[in-house]
């Protein structure tokens, strides 16, 4: 009982910390290299200094990028509670000018309390943002956009970003424009004369390397030695984590998922599945668990079809697969049938079944979509006129076999 | 003899007035002699609002009379702080020593002490974009053309156009507010006759209102010329250009009285846009603001630092930057933001470990007042500026490319991928499958014996390799037959891949 209710709690606590993104990106925040870092002390020089900043913050998805700059924007409004105002905008809803600048109203609107009239028209709006920029440089109050999928602001004519980067080249404003993106090369996208307009300050987020894998997941599911577990039951924990992280074939099955994907999002995601397995009654994180997750993640959906097929449907998949391999670039069913006969007379094997029971099993495969039509013309025509081909490739049909249970070819 | 510089002009900036404004007359009393306030510590951003209210110079366009060579600001320093030889100033402050000795603190701002946030925030905003500097310097013959060209038209009260082009950041919108405070000077100065100018920068304007006024006869509302200056023009090219033509037929209205300035980045946009003015003997005198070159940015950047009592950049960290930016682009805004950012670097150095050497160098000018040799304190000097070194990594972060790091970062298979569209796209073709590379993927993986992955996992990859702009995929219904290129150079995966063994006998 006792133990129970305390893997749940683990249980409870490590998930929400999985779920937490400013959690995870806090031990990659406290070196003084670190971009964490690097962004706080850029944008708060802009704030206390009140001069005019942009910088582009790049790197592929789900490196953090977003997740560091909330972290930023969360200490610095805490220092300085009343001299930063933060307007976001997003690149997938706002990249038509209108739509931007009548967001960009609406949340200065919301911000100062004022009314916002959705009637505005689009000059309206960009005198009215004008006018709060110099009011608010005047007021000493910071402004900092935060334009996310910066790229697809590039497109067309530019002109939101023209005029904000305008707005920044004057005294009277005090802005910073915070862009990110996961194209690197977002800048160039730019048109000329905006990017003069641009800083060029560019901060680079990627994916962690190994040391930093390692102190991520001990910080994550490690448990805390305090009041809200029992001592011997945390330290059991943790020793036991301690153990599978440095066991090699935990290093393996890491490798092998960050080797198509190593983005901290992906490895979050891992982690969720891995720690979901975890066995209540044991009450302890294993191997297995992991083993369980990788599984799950690196489904072949085709494979799974292919466990469950019947050997006539195996043969037939066999065949069509022979055919392709002999340069046939169209066969239909006939053709199928005549390769599957010429086997049967050279191997000599005993599964030899009637054209009506082939054609019922060629019908299944196509119901799940192992194989298909080849055009969507052909209406008219029989089943097995039509020319087929197949969905899965060689590399994926062999394993296949390989892992039915019945299969008798030695292929 | 330590000479201090006699020009009044350039001086001025030395001197930020923030005691009081009596003092700028005594100031000027004393013959040929400046003494160089010191920056109280005040509020920054109220410092900041001041400097710019005191931007009064004689003579705008004329140059500078002087090479700026910022080492001769150390001597009045080392003047006052050591050596005897201070005869030159101990006249004059006698009635300063008083405010000299108050404040032991405030001595210490004499030199580039980066431990003192406001003499490094000073420097940031005199090098900031948004500064503008009282004197455009390197535009004098660009501005002065305009200039002339406005005031004739003035006198003679007829309409003229000018058509102002050049690269981003060659200071055409600087010169052209230079050139509209100076009409507004010269006119209220000489010719009272003439109402003060209305001036609209406009992006569109009500044109018929403008044409209706320009095409009535009697003006009886007294003689008014129009400045107008219209900023990015060819946003105002519509498919029928007729916007941009009905803005320049302002000037060839029979009563026409206006000025017009365009500012555009295209040379040629009169003559692709506007071939009917030709006919008509309108046509916009061009001026064009070619990129600065090396010299010229070296001059402006010194020009800004001027404005500072102390030194804050090496001289060689300066040139670097300038022949940097001069051979990529010869945008102004590009030097002053590396500039800045070499600053920045300055700062992080010193904030880190060497705050102890800061310390011994406060310590060691507190207690060497009087005597602390010269020598010793400019080589403390060389630590605590903007060296080139400091330069040369503010310059490669600008200018470098974030791919190669991106590449190296990659995941394992990601880079395979990478190296089989390279091997591909060596056979001379440009484009391909999905299908294909996926095949030359297996190929590579079967060498290596590293397991490949599926098909899906494989146009995932690749998915996520063209949002990160590595790679362009076509659209196609169906996975395999995506079409692919590659949008980074061959050289750079080389390069960025080639600590890798294996990938180096992948792609021999």
């Amino acid at each position: 009982m006792e133990g129970e209710n305390q893997a749940e709690k683990a249980l409870i606590l490590i998930r929400s910390r999985i779920c937490n993104p400013s959690y995870i990106f806090t031990p990659f925040s406290d070196s003084p290299e670190s971009n964490y870092s690097k962004l706080k002390f850029i944008i708060s020089n802009s704030v206390t200094e009140a001069c005019n900043n942009s910088i582009l913050l790049l790197g592929p998805r789900g490196c953090g990028k977003i997740a560091v700059l909330n972290l930023v924007l969360r200490d610095l409004l805490a220092e300085h509670p009343d001299m930063v105002s933060v307007i976001r905008l997003n690149g997938l809803l706002h990249s038509d000018d209108n739509c931007a600048l009548k967001e960009i109203a609406r949340q200065l609107c919301v911000e100062h309390q004022l009314l916002f009239s959705k009637m505005a028209s689009f000059d309206d709006n960009s005198q009215f943002m004008i006018s709060m920029l110099r009011e608010c440089g005047l007021a000493h109050k910071t402004i900092i956009f935060v334009l996310d999928e910066f790229d697809l602001f590039a497109q067309g004519k530019q002109r939101l970003l023209y005029s904000l980067l305008d707005a920044m080249q004057s005294i009277t404003s005090q802005a910073v424009v915070i862009g990110v993106s996961c194209r690197l090369d977002a800048d160039q996208l730019l048109e000329k004369r905006v990017r003069s307009r641009f800083s060029h300050r560019k901060l680079l987020f990627l994916p962690p390397s190994k040391e930093e894998l390692q102190r991520l997941l001990e910080h994550i599911l490690s448990l805390p030695i305090d009041s809200s577990f029992s001592h011997d039951y945390a330290m059991e924990f943790n020793a036991k984590l301690h153990k599978i992280v440095g066991d090699c074939r935990f290093t393996e099955i890491v490798d092998t998922l960050s080797g198509s994907d190593s983005t901290v999002n992906h490895l979050l995601k891992f982690l969720f599945r891995a720690v979901c397995c975890m066995d209540l009654d044991f009450g302890f994180l294993t191997l297995e668990n992991f083993k369980t997750a990788i599984l799950s993640i690196q489904r072949q959906p085709k494979l799974e079809c292919l466990q469950d097929c019947s050997v006539l449907e195996l043969y037939i998949l066999v065949c069509m697969k022979r055919l392709e391999d002999k340069e046939q670039n169209s066969y239909n069913f006939n053709s199928v049938m005549k390769e599957y006969k010429g086997i049967h007379d050279s191997y000599q094997t005993s599964d030899y079944y009637a054209r009506n029971v082939c054609l019922r099993a060629f019908e299944h495969l196509l119901q799940r979509e192992l194989i298909c039509f080849t055009d969507n013309r052909g209406q008219s025509q029989s089943v097995e006129f039509r020319p087929v081909k197949l969905l899965i490739s060689s590399h994926e049909l062999y394993p296949g076999l390989k892992s039915n249970r019945s299969c008798p070819l030695a292929y | 003899m330590p000479s201090l510089i006699g020009n009044s002009s350039s001086a001025l900036y030395g001197e930020l007035d923030l005691i009081g404004s009596n003092k700028d007359k005594e100031k000027k009393s004393i013959k040929g002699e400046k003494i160089y306030e010191i920056q109280s510590k005040g509020n920054s951003t109220t410092q900041k609002r001041r400097l710019r209210s005191q931007t009064t110079r004689d003579s705008p366009i004329s140059s500078p009379s002087k090479p700026c060579s910022p080492t001769k600001w150390k001597l009045p320093r080392r003047c006052i702080s050591g050596s005897p030889n201070s005869s030159g100033i101990s006249k004059e402050s006698n009635d300063k020593l008083s405010r000299f000795s108050k404040s032991l603190q405030k001595r210490l701002s004499d030199t580039f002490l980066p431990k003192y946030s406001e003499q490094m925030n000073a420097v940031k905003e005199v090098l900031h974009v948004s500064t503008t500097p009282s004197v455009v310097v390197c535009r004098e013959e660009e501005q002065k053309r305009v200039l002339e060209l406005c005031k004739g038209c003035i006198e003679q009260e007829k309409a003229g156009s000018v058509y102002v082009c050049g690269c981003p950041g060659t200071g055409k919108s600087l010169s052209m507010e230079k050139v509209k405070q100076l009409l507004v000077g010269w006119a209220e100065e000489i010719l009272e006759k003439y109402q003060p100018r209305k001036k609209i920068s406009v992006a569109l304007s009500p044109l018929q209102h403008l044409q209706n006024l320009f095409s009535q006869k009697k003006q009886s509302s007294g003689e008014k010329m129009m400045l107008i200056i219209v900023d990015e023009l060819d946003y105002l090219i519509t498919k029928d250009r007729s916007v941009l033509h009905d803005l320049f037929m302002l000037t060839t209205y029979p009563f026409s009285r206006c000025l017009l300035i365009g500012i555009a980045n295209a040379i040629d946009l009169a003559d692709r846009f506007l071939p009917r003015l030709q006919p008509l003997n309108c046509k916009p005198m061009v001026v064009t603001f070619r990129a600065y070159s090396k010299d010229q940015i070296l001059k402006i950047l010194q020009e800004r630092l001027m404005a500072l009592p102390y030194n804050a950049f090496q001289p060689q960290a300066l040139e670097l930057c300038a022949r940097k930016v001069a051979a990529a682009s010869g945008d102004m805004r590009k030097a002053l933001c590396v500039c800045r950012s070499a600053i920045e670097m300055l700062e992080v150095e010193l904030r880190d470990p060497t705050c102890n050497m800061n310390l011994v160098l406060v310590e060691k000018t507190l207690c060497g007042q009087q005597t602390a040799p010269p020598t010793e304190f400019s080589a403390k000097q060389e630590i605590d500026t903007v060296r080139v070194d400091h330069m040369a990594i503010a310059l490669t972060k600008t200018f470098k490319s974030p791919v190669v790091d991106i590449i190296q970062s990659l995941p394992q298979h990601q880079q395979i991928i990478l190296c089989s569209a390279v091997k591909l796209f060596r056979r001379g073709k440009k484009d391909t499958t999905v299908g294909e590379l996926n095949r030359f993927y297996s190929d590579i993986c079967k060498s290596v014996l590293i397991p490949q992955v599926g098909i899906l996992e494989l146009s995932s990859m690749c998915r996520g390799l063209s949002d990160q702009g590595l790679l362009k995929l076509g659209q196609s219904r169906e996975d395999k037959l995506k079409r692919v290129t590659l949008q980074v150079d061959e050289a750079d995966i080389i390069f960025a891949l080639q600590g890798i063994r294996f990938f180096q006998n992948c792609l021999q």
